[in-house]
């Protein structure tokens, strides 16, 4: 909400500077956004007064004009159709800093003198879009006739616009009047109320009002004035309007605009000789009833909005739009205005539903106070008498059936400092409630302190609301800073983000960078990792419906991600643009639906995605040729510390066939017959799409919440200290080539017993030393004895017992 | 006899001799190491003379074997400090030949960075714990009964029109991206009796264009406390401390009065801007302030909404924005820095940060 200063000024009495009082309104609730200042570079511009014009000797379209500005007296060369001797104008000298009128975009130029065909032009008369004021440059800005000749033009026209941010609650200071009065209290200076068109002995009708919807309608106010002529509004009224951001239309139509502004009451003038029957019926529309609004729009109802309408038509959508069928006209010379209270909510609806939020229906969406009414469409109906000599008021209605009753609040006034944690005295307490026109009174005997909430206070309901009036008045500087007192509860940390943390912190360790990506994808993505078909990466997706949203960004990006590998892979692919290497992680939720009704499953997840040359590229690690590409080892490898991390006994790695990914480079990760996640190549074909060329693009997820739930359960090996040393044998165990690793690895593991205490592959080996189809896997064991020193006799009877076992269970052989 | 033994005493001369000739010419410690085992290791000349003795008649073994073991003594008095000269030398040329370039790049693990919202998460769960609350998680797809309905914001609300929603597709019931991270708020009290305090990081949505100060998705801190006799000092206080933690231990807290339907009543706070000491400077846009979120004395509404009496207890919450609260730590001047996972600005991030 725009309001100039000296608008602000008519309704309280204060001295403060626009910044200051601007600062004190902030502080207490009002948020002032920002300060415009009109008239900041006319520093040489003069209210000048057209003493002639005469024809420009050689120039059809120019004239001379003799302007007088007290000391100044000057000519000046013009085009300007508007200009009349002895109106009042903007004069600006020589030197004066001027908005170029002619340009689109906002241009300043000093004023030169100069000749104009021929003539000395020393200054010059200014436009309104000139001096910052509007957009209009179709002639001069003409002042009214009271302006003072002579002095300078900003300590006459020139104003701070203070805009105002108005949260939700604060409807009541959603009007210039509403602001003076909370800065009043606020700054604690007197408040001026408005002044109102006696209304006293003036004809009441019973009939020009209907109301057939009292629930949507609480009060409708309407004053019928006759002797009215439409024509300009004074300039006043214009640029008060203009600084608040509305554009002048005409005298009638500007002053509910401006008593909209001023009293935050929206009023509407019907031309009455439109009005069928000098008749209002207010009414809720029935079901596809058409009507057309003032911004020349069709608009199809779909019944139940609230219609104002005369006796035969609807002319206006209530708290919305008027109707073109009934708007005011050049020749009106009858109106009829309309000050009413219509439904905050069905004004809302209808506004949403139409695609129309207008100044009208933002006050009433938000819930007026009903008193407002009639002072409101007083206070235009006083206006209009003011701006149209002659005019009269004919007669008026208000239907006003149910006045709402006082709301009053009364609580033990030591409730004060208990809530805010400062004294504040009943003394202090008492005179900020009775500026903010809240009628208290103390009972000392009790200490309670009760409150008659005004009208138009509806945000007051309870009595912490009357403790923030207080509070916010003292100001918050006052509050002291202090420590919760009383029992600390017990505090329990969350085992997903403990886990969540270590894995970042592992996955850090080894190289990755952390990213933390939108949770949304699109059916391109879908379509891309065959979401819909299989059975997922990290999550199992069967029986998992997409999970759409309504309005997405960008609107294509409308599904929740169901594994977070697709956003992972475009920033790899982005990141390649500038770097050799890229290793990234995210730890994040999926978002597996259920029910349509129901909210999705989340379950923590996390993703890696590499691509690029595996070495450091330091003279250590130089670039090689071959081999050097991150690959599905590397995925699996940073997979393997991840799962060590929680103590999985044996996992289990079985190949998988998923479209998007390596049909012989990628597998599943099960622990218990669960699936826990994926490791794997993406397919060249999808990686190609995704923008990698040439490059292997590896990936992984892993279903973080229920490796969580599965560890719980897991058998963890009890943790010993070694005092004996360790002995190291090799064993090189040829098999079939289409024996797991992981097999071998099982066999070693339960044929060498207990003494184990560390297994590792170092070497694998296809190749005419050990036969066609049979591979060699050499590990190293490591044995050790928790309470005496090996043997070789011991472990001699181990190594024939793993050399029987291999035979027996792989049909495999040791290599000597 | 005599003869024997003037052989075996010119035999000792004579290695003597030799031995001690030799020893003038050792230059260096592999010479020594050769003339150590010519003369006095295991097959050397004077182990050898040692040995001999046994072959001597019984009588002159002692004489002829202290004279061995003299020369053995002297030869080995006359080398050892020659032996150590030479080492030493030798020692000096190896490590002289292996000096490096102290400045050359290590052999550095390859190591990555974590992203700093999670750095700034972890940052704040700690400094909460310390004041102790406890970091709760939920969901973000929430309903509207917690999103909204719950923190006192009915539907057809002005309230409502805040916050810009991101909407799901269902059959009938509303459902959300949670626009805040206060849904948990109503989720923790219905799950457990006062005292309550706890802490809600997580990413929160809003229906917004982006640009360099906003973002539909971010991360939000929120906090609840709820006791006996809390006090709106105590939440200025708590959120003074974490201030203090993470921008030193001058900060002061502002409160402003500001509307939020879940809280009555209601503040924006802010903290003197660390750079200008609230002088006013560019990164506060000359205010001194620096505004960091919302916060207020919880709605008795929201008590009852889950069953607390709000005649019995009261309580304060607040909540940020974690990706402010980065840029401001950190001087980021675009929040889009932090969605777009580029690898440089994470690692130099860590680099700062560090």
């Amino acid at each position: 909400m725009k309001a100039p200063y000296s608008w602000l000024k008519d309704y309280v009495d204060t001295k403060l500077s626009p910044q200051d009082l601007a600062q004190r309104m902030t502080m207490a609730g009002l948020e002032a956004e920002q300060l415009t200042h009109i008239g900041e570079g006319w520093d040489n511009v003069f209210v000048g007064e057209v003493m002639t014009v005469s024809q420009h000797p050689d120039a059809d379209r120019l004239v001379l004009v003799d302007v007088a500005a007290g000391e100044h007296r000057l000519t000046v060369v013009t085009g300007a159709p508007n200009i009349a001797a002895g109106q009042k104008v903007a004069l600006a000298l020589v030197g004066a800093r001027l908005i170029d009128g002619y340009s689109e975009e906002l241009k300043y130029k000093t004023l030169k003198p100069g000749s104009i065909r021929g003539v000395r032009s020393e200054g010059m008369v200014c436009s309104a879009k000139e001096l910052g004021l509007s957009d209009e440059h179709e002639g001069i800005l003409v002042l009214d006739l009271d302006a003072p000749v002579g002095t300078p033009l900003a300590d006459y026209l020139g104003d701070t616009v203070i805009e105002f941010e108005i949260t939700p609650n604060l409807v009541h200071a959603f009007s210039i009047f509403g602001l003076a009065r909370e800065a009043g209290a606020i700054v604690d200076a007197p408040v001026i109320e408005p002044t109102l068109a006696d209304l006293t002995g003036v004809e009441l009708s019973d009939s020009l009002v209907r109301v057939e919807a009292p629930d949507l309608c609480a009060r409708y106010n309407a004053i019928v004035m006759d002797g009215v002529t439409v024509e300009p509004a004074p300039a006043w009224m214009q640029r008060r309007l203009q600084a608040a951001g509305i554009r002048p239309v005409s005298n009638l139509v500007d002053i509910t605009n401006y008593v909209m502004l001023e009293m935050g009451q929206p009023l509407h003038a019907f031309d009455l000789s439109f009005v069928e029957g000098e008749t209002i019926v207010v009414r809720e529309a029935t079901p596809g009833e058409v009507f057309e609004t003032l911004d020349h729009r069709i608009r199809t109802l779909t019944g139940g909005e609230l219609l104002i309408c005369d006796g035969v038509k609807p002319v206006g959508l209530a708290g919305v739009m008027g109707g073109v069928n009934s708007e005011i006209v050049d020749s009106t010379t009858s109106l009829l205005l309309e000050a009413a209270n219509f439904d905050m909510v069905s004004t809302r609806q209808t506004a949403r539903a139409q695609k129309l939020q207008t100044d009208a229906s933002a006050r009433f969406g938000r819930g007026l106070d009903p008193e407002l009414a009639a002072v409101a469409n007083a206070r235009a109906a006083k206006l209009i008498l003011d701006i149209c000599p002659g005019s009269t008021i004919r007669c008026s209605q208000d239907v006003y059936p149910h006045p709402p009753i006082v709301r009053s609040i009364a609580f033990d006034s030591s409730h004060v400092s208990r809530l805010l944690g400062m004294q504040v005295e009943v003394e202090t307490m008492l005179p900020i409630l009775d500026r903010l026109s809240f009628q208290p009174a103390y009972d000392e005997a009790s200490g309670f302190l009760s409150v008659q909430v005004p009208s138009w206070r509806s945000d007051v309901t309870i009595k912490e609301d009357v403790i923030e009036e207080i509070a916010r008045i003292v100001g918050y500087d006052s509050l002291p800073a202090t420590l919760i007192t009383g029992t600390t509860p017990l505090v329990e940390r969350d085992p997903i983000f403990l886990a969540e943390r270590r894995i970042r912190q592992t996955l850090v360790a080894a190289g990755g960078f952390e990213g933390r990506g939108y949770i949304t994808i699109s059916d391109a993505d879908v379509k891309r990792w065959d979401f819909n078909e299989t059975a997922g990466l990290g999550h199992d997706l069967r029986d998992r419906p997409l999970v759409r949203l309504r309005n997405a960004i960008p609107a294509d990006d409308n599904i929740l991600r169901l594994s977070i590998v697709p956003n992972l892979v475009k920033s790899v692919t982005k990141n390649l643009k500038h770097e050799r290497t890229v290793r990234l992680f995210e730890i994040g939720h999926a978002y597996l639906g259920t029910d349509p009704n129901l909210l999705p499953d989340e379950p923590s997840t996390v993703a890696i995605a590499l691509a690029g040359q595996r070495e450091r590229f330091d003279r250590f690690d130089p670039p090689s040729s071959e081999d050097g590409q991150l690959d599905y080892f590397d995925v699996k490898g940073m997979v393997d510390a991840v799962l060590d991390l929680f103590g999985l006994d044996d996992v289990e790695w079985t190949p998988i066939e998923h479209p998007a990914l390596h049909p012989g480079r990628a597998g599943e990760v099960r622990y218990r017959d669960q699936r826990i996640g994926i490791a794997g190549e993406v397919h060249p074909r999808l990686a190609v799409e995704l923008g990698v060329e040439d490059m292997r693009l590896a990936i992984a997820e892993l279903n973080v919440q229920l490796i969580l739930e599965l560890a719980a359960t897991a058998n963890r090996p009890e943790v010993k200290v070694a005092r004996f040393l360790p002995v190291e044998q090799d064993f090189a165990v040829v098999v079939d080539r289409g024996v797991q690793a992981r097999t071998v690895q099982q066999s070693l593991r339960q044929f060498a017993g207990p003494l184990l205490t560390g297994i590792a592959l170092f070497d694998v080996y296809e190749g005419p030393q050990v036969g066609e189809d049979k591979k060699s896997l050499a590990y190293r064991l490591t044995f050790t004895a928790p309470d005496r020193a090996l043997t070789d006799a011991e472990l001699g009877k181990v190594r024939k017992r793993i050399e029987r076992g291999i035979q027996t269970r792989l049909d495999g052989s040791l290599r000597a | 006899m005599t003869t024997i033994q003037h052989g075996l005493s010119r035999e000792i001369d004579t290695v003597r001799r030799e031995a001690l000739d030799h020893l003038d010419t050792l230059r260096s410690a592999s010479d020594a190491t050769l003339w150590e085992g010519a003369f006095l290791g295991p097959k050397g000349q004077v182990t050898s003379l040692l040995r001999g003795l046994g072959t001597l008649p019984a009588e002159e073994r002692p004489i002829a074997g202290r004279a061995a073991q003299q020369l053995r003594d002297e030869l080995a008095a006359a080398f050892a400090p020659l032996r150590d000269r030479l080492e030493t030398e030798a020692l000096g040329l190896r490590l002289a030949s292996e000096a490096v370039d102290v400045s050359l790049p290590g052999r550095k693990p390859t190591i990555g960075a974590a992203h700093p919202i999670s750095t700034m998460i972890d940052e704040l769960v700690e400094i909460f714990a310390l004041l102790g609350f406890q970091a709760v998680f939920g969901p973000e797809v929430e309903t509207a009964r917690y999103n909204f309905d719950l923190l006192n914001i009915p539907a057809e609300h002005p309230a409502r029109d805040v916050w810009d929603t991101i909407h799901v597709q269902t059959d009938g019931e509303e459902i959300v991206l949670r626009t805040h991270t206060s849904p948990m708020q109503a989720r923790t009290m219905e799950r457990i009796q006062p005292p309550v305090r706890v802490i809600v990081p997580g990413v929160s949505f809003r229906f917004e264009a982006q640009d360099a100060s906003h973002e539909w998705q971010f991360t939000q801190l929120e906090g609840l406390a709820v006791d006996r006799n809390i006090t709106m000092a105590d939440l200025k206080g708590t959120l003074q401390e974490m201030a203090r933690q993470l921008f030193g231990p001058e900060r002061r807290i502002r409160f402003r009065c500001d509307y939020f339907p879940f809280v009555e009543p209601g503040v924006e706070f802010a903290v003197d801007c660390a750079i200008c000491k609230g002088r006013g400077c560019r990164v506060c846009k000359h205010t001194g302030w620096l505004e960091m979120g919302g916060a207020g004395m919880v709605h008795p509404h929201v008590l009852r909404g889950v069953g607390y009496d709000p005649d019995e207890v009261c309580g304060f919450a607040f909540g940020l924005g974690i990706d402010r609260l980065a840029m401001m730590k950190y001087g980021v001047d675009d929040l889009r820095a932090f969605a777009n996972n580029d690898i440089r600005f994470l690692r130099d991030f860590a680099r700062a940060i560090g």
